[in-house]
């Protein structure tokens, strides 16, 4: 039971950081979305490692079941991944912001004047 | 199997010294030489293995589309270490690095190490499309990442969702499982693998951060994005096609696509936009022939081989030509091209419309050949609308200075003549004369289009980022509900 709430809850932290990504027009709440939504992602992935009375993957923890390890695994390198992703698109974001003086998005992505 | 992986290592290692010892040009090269020496050792292929302990290796399979693929890796990226060798080092060794990516993402048949491959992929590119740190270009290569990311978060979800039911990541055991989708879970897993995939390969409406991407970057960015890493998001499609019963999803998403994108390349006038919505056209295309599967998925690979290296030439042109004239919009760059950009173009345009004997021709005849009727009928008329597109090039082919870089166009000019030769020597059954005549007849008839369009220029919707999220959202509503339906 309680994978299955985590799967709900993992899929309603996608559903919220994608509706924030939509109708926010800061790069920034954009970029809080995203991560929201990663967020979502690896809580998935972590709901589906679950057994019921599991222990933790880890050796040593005593007896019993444990959860299954493998996604465990995945999930430290997606968290890695969007770590990196969002370290580096605020450092593009600060670049633009002192570049164009703007965060708003439609405004940075008005075409090029034609000459 | 070792040998191939070796390689990889090879270029993953070789990067990563030369961003942090400052000799990045010379570990390119190296990098270059270790790609043509594994490839050399492992080039009669190899069947599936697993690198690691089993059950928990990490599967890697030398098959032809591997093959095909590394075949032209180490040219493209010695033509891009050329056209940039001005570069710092960091570049190069960022360059390496996502080359070594590329590799990787070929030989994998995993859908976890696809996923870190990809991710990966976009890192790199992103870091490559902003380096002149123009505000343009760190916009679109902004989006890039952010839309990427949302594919790979729907992608994680579809990967959550197989292993759940299945218990396995290797792609070769779940098309052993033979899943159907009467699961629920498994029908929406796998939907969510191809949405996510979808927007990484550049699936019209969810993929078009990709105009702005390549129309932005720097000339061997762009050389080695459309050439080389822009494949990668088809290559995991034509992967996935391979081991699960999606490939007429993924046939349908290419005919959406190679329509959209060629709808948008008629009138675009910005010469790198231009080239850059015709990728998107000509993605459609490869995917039609990898979710079609069979036969088709042979030309698939041979027109994926030939687009990357004429597309690749087609970009390194646009973006000296760009770069020397300082303009973008093909009507003020007409008359004004350095004489190896003219060329370049000239060359890489008729390759593109499938003039025989040159490379497109092989691909698309043999695509035409195979496909099924609704298809086939779609082939012409790709190849026409992409005749009647390229005519507005035709300006631009004559030069006026002789300055410029001769080096990496001579390089993707003589893989674009290769594999001309090795097309006709190999596949000569695509040589008859109807074929022939219905190439030639194709590029007339666009030529006639043309002066038809040149009249009209519709407004067309404006691609916003916005705009492309709600699409991605729909996509990954739409796409598993499809596959649920079918179960």
């Amino acid at each position: 039971m309680e994978g299955l709430t985590a799967a709900l809850m993992a899929i309603a932290l996608a559903g919220l950081g994608l509706w924030t990504l939509i109708r926010r027009r800061n790069a920034i709440w954009k970029l809080l979305g995203l991560n929201v939504a990663s967020g979502g992602s690896i809580l998935f992935l972590v709901a589906v490692a679950h057994r019921p009375e599991a222990r933790p993957p880890i050796l040593g923890m005593g007896p019993g079941p444990a959860a299954d390890p493998l996604p465990q695994a995945l999930v430290l390198t997606a968290i890695v991944i969007h770590f990196a992703t969002l370290a580096l698109s605020l450092v593009y974001v600060i670049f633009l912001t002192e570049r164009r003086h703007t965060q708003d998005v439609p405004r940075l992505e008005r075409p090029r004047r034609r000459r | 199997m070792i040998v191939a992986a070796g390689g990889v290592l090879a270029y993953f290692f070789l990067g990563v010294v030369g961003i942090v010892t400052g000799r990045g040009r010379l570990g390119g090269a190296l990098a270059i030489l270790a790609g043509v020496v594994s490839l050399g050792l492992w080039a009669p292929g190899f069947p599936e293995g697993l690198l690691g302990d089993p059950p928990w290796g990490i599967p890697l399979v030398g098959d032809t589309l591997a093959l095909a693929f590394w075949s032209f890796i180490p040219l493209v990226h010695a033509a891009v270490w050329w056209s940039e060798r001005r570069r710092p080092s960091a570049f190069h060794g960022l360059v390496t690095l996502l080359v070594g990516t590329c590799m990787a993402t070929v030989l994998s048949r995993d859908l976890f190490n696809m996923y870190v491959a990809m991710e990966l992929g976009s890192l790199l590119s992103f870091l490559l499309i902003g380096y002149d740190a123009r505000s343009r270009a760190v916009w679109a290569s902004l989006q890039y990442l952010i839309l990427a990311t949302v594919g790979m978060i729907l992608y994680l979800f579809g990967v959550g969702l197989v292993y759940g039911t299945l218990g396995t990541l290797s792609l070769s055991r779940i098309a052993e499982l033979s899943p159907d989708f009467s699961q629920p879970t498994l029908a929406v897993g796998i939907g969510l693998l191809v949405a996510g995939t979808a927007v990484k390969a550049g699936v019209f409406l969810v993929g078009l951060w990709l105009p702005a991407a390549y129309g932005e970057a720097p000339a061997g960015v762009a050389t080695l994005l459309a050439g080389l890493v822009g494949k990668m998001g088809i290559v995991v499609l034509a992967r996935l096609s391979e081991a699960l019963p999606v490939g007429m999803v993924v046939a349908a998403l290419g005919l959406f696509t190679a329509l959209g994108g060629l709808l948008y390349a008629i009138w675009e006038r910005d010469l790198k936009m231009f080239l850059a919505y015709q990728v998107v056209a000509h993605i459609g295309y490869m995917l039609i022939a990898f979710g079609l599967g069979g036969p088709a998925f042979l030309g698939g690979i041979l027109y994926a081989v030939a687009h990357c290296l004429f597309k690749g030439l087609l970009f390194q042109s646009a973006g000296q030509a760009v770069e020397a004239v300082g303009e973008r919009d093909i009507g003020a760059l007409a008359g004004k091209l350095p004489r190896p950009a003219a060329w370049g173009l000239a060359f890489g345009t008729g390759a593109i419309v499938g003039l025989p004997p040159l490379a497109g021709f092989v691909g698309k005849e043999y695509i035409g050949a195979v496909a099924p009727p609704p298809f086939s009928w779609l082939a012409v008329l790709l190849a026409v609308g992409a005749a009647a597109a390229f005519v507005k090039l035709v300006p631009l082919f004559r030069a006026t200075s002789s300055e410029g870089d001769w080096g990496s166009m001579g390089l993707l000019a003589a893989g674009v003549v290769g594999f001309s030769v090795w097309g006709m020597a190999s596949v000569p059954h695509v040589w008859t004369m109807d074929a022939v005549g219905k190439a030639l007849g194709a590029v007339v008839a666009g030529f006639g289009l043309h002066f038809v369009l040149r009249r009209r220029s519709p407004r067309l919707p404006t691609v916003s980022m916005d705009r492309i999220s709600v699409a991605i959202v729909i996509g990954a509503a739409v796409i598993p509900l499809a596959l649920l339906l079918r179960g």
